[in-house]
């Protein structure tokens, strides 16, 4: 486990950050290590973590909503931190038109994830919201299986 | 070790209690972007291996050229080759794995990104020459992304988004074509994917006019026209064996003009 962590984290620090934070950067290479110690667990459970990240800026009552392209039996794990001003922290997933879909929660203070199994191929919404604290930054990546 | 199987013990307890969520999400403040929107061609495979237990060796293609004079074509290219990486790893082909990782390396040179993707490269022979599926998984995506980092650092960014384009591509070509032969409606129903192929082209609508005037991105522009027509059926209807085919058809032209060294 250990060692799975550590490629974990030498892999995603590398990565070419996609999105925009102003967040300092220590502050965000805590909230990466945070999300990959949460995605270690989906992964030592078989699941694939994806290589890129995407990062930003986030606020109460202003979530943040990314389109993902998933597929049809698969299983996806969605996995967000966030810098320590945010004290709740939840992820849910909508589908093409916006509507919620059912998902498995996970929720720890300024972590949090969705687990989510489509029965169609297309287009998904994450979305990451704060539920409580003050404006914050976050750090989104998924897995698969 | 501790935290984590408290993490793995809530994680457990959650799957127990799925919920809803709560409102109708506005879509229109939706972010797209590369690294996330768009699925890695391991995701497609993986899902493709749920309906089906598709021979991943019959669809290896001839080694590709790895000198072009066009830095789009040469972009293209290391996408198309990634995607093969993740066809070799599903056929679990360590010598396949290591050929491609260095047409990978030589292709990166000619766009002068080569020293980060040499080691990147180095791990995938070294992880190839051990066996070590999942670790592979990782590197692959790893590579690509380094490449695309090293694009970025060279202010060459609009390259970026070829390789991630060639590795769609390529992809799609390869899951079409298994289906179309050996089709069935609940294999043919992986295909829809209309925010990828929408997402497409925007992005290349973005792309300096010195690129879209590129013929091979406008060859492959005009074709994804009718791509997103074919893979955007409804949720209840999935292609007919003749519509897979006209993708796979499509797509495999594609995949050829990207590789193809012109005179």
């Amino acid at each position: 486990m250990i060692r799975l962590i550590l490629i974990l984290s030498l892999l995603l620090s590398a990565l070419p950050t996609f999105g925009e934070s102003k967040e300092h950067p220590d502050r965000l290479a805590e909230c990466r290590s945070q999300v990959l110690q949460l995605a270690g667990a989906f992964a030592n459970d078989g699941f694939k973590v994806r290589d890129s990240r995407f990062e930003s800026d986030l606020a109460p009552n202003t979530p943040a909503l990314i389109q993902v392209n998933l597929y049809a039996g698969n299983q996806y794990w969605f996995v967000a931190a966030a810098t320590d001003a945010s004290k709740k922290l939840r992820v849910s997933v909508y589908d093409e038109k916006g509507h919620p879909v059912k998902y498995e929660p996970y929720s720890d203070g300024n972590k949090a994830a969705a687990g989510f199994a489509p029965t169609i191929s297309g287009p998904y919404y994450v979305q990451v919201q704060e539920e409580s604290g003050a404006p914050a930054s976050f750090c989104l990546i998924y897995c698969y299986k | 070790m501790a935290h984590f199987r408290l993490i793995l013990l809530s994680l457990a307890c959650s799957a127990l209690l799925p919920v809803y969520g709560e409102d109708t999400v506005d879509l229109k403040n939706a972010i797209r972007v590369d690294s996330l929107t768009i699925p890695s061609p391991g995701e497609v495979m993986a899902a493709l291996n749920k309906v089906a237990k598709p021979g991943w060796q019959s669809e290896y293609r001839a080694p590709i050229p790895t000198l072009y004079s066009s830095r789009a074509q040469i972009a293209l290219n290391i996408g198309g080759l990634v995607a093969d990486g993740y066809i070799a790893l599903e056929a679990e082909d360590s010598q396949q794995i290591k050929n491609i990782g260095k047409d990978i390396i030589t292709l990166s040179k000619s766009l002068a990104v080569s020293e980060s993707v040499v080691a990147r490269g180095k791990s995938i022979m070294d992880f190839a020459e051990n066996n070590e599926w999942n670790a592979l998984k990782e590197e692959l995506e790893s590579t690509q992304n380094e490449v695309k980092l090293a694009l970025i650092q060279q202010k060459d960014s609009d390259l970026v988004y070829l390789v991630t384009l060639g590795g769609w591509i390529r992809g799609t070509a390869v899951v079409s074509n298994w289906i179309a032969n050996n089709y069935t409606p609940e294999a043919a129903a992986i295909l829809r994917q209309p925010g990828i192929v929408n997402f497409i082209r925007e992005e290349m609508r973005q792309l300096p006019e010195k690129i879209q005037a590129d013929p091979l991105v406008r060859t492959i522009a005009d074709k994804l026209v009718e791509i997103e027509a074919l893979v955007s059926f409804p949720s209840g209807k999935p292609p007919t064996q003749e519509e897979v085919q006209r993708l796979r058809d499509i797509t495999s032209k594609l995949v050829e003009e990207i590789s193809k060294k012109k005179e």
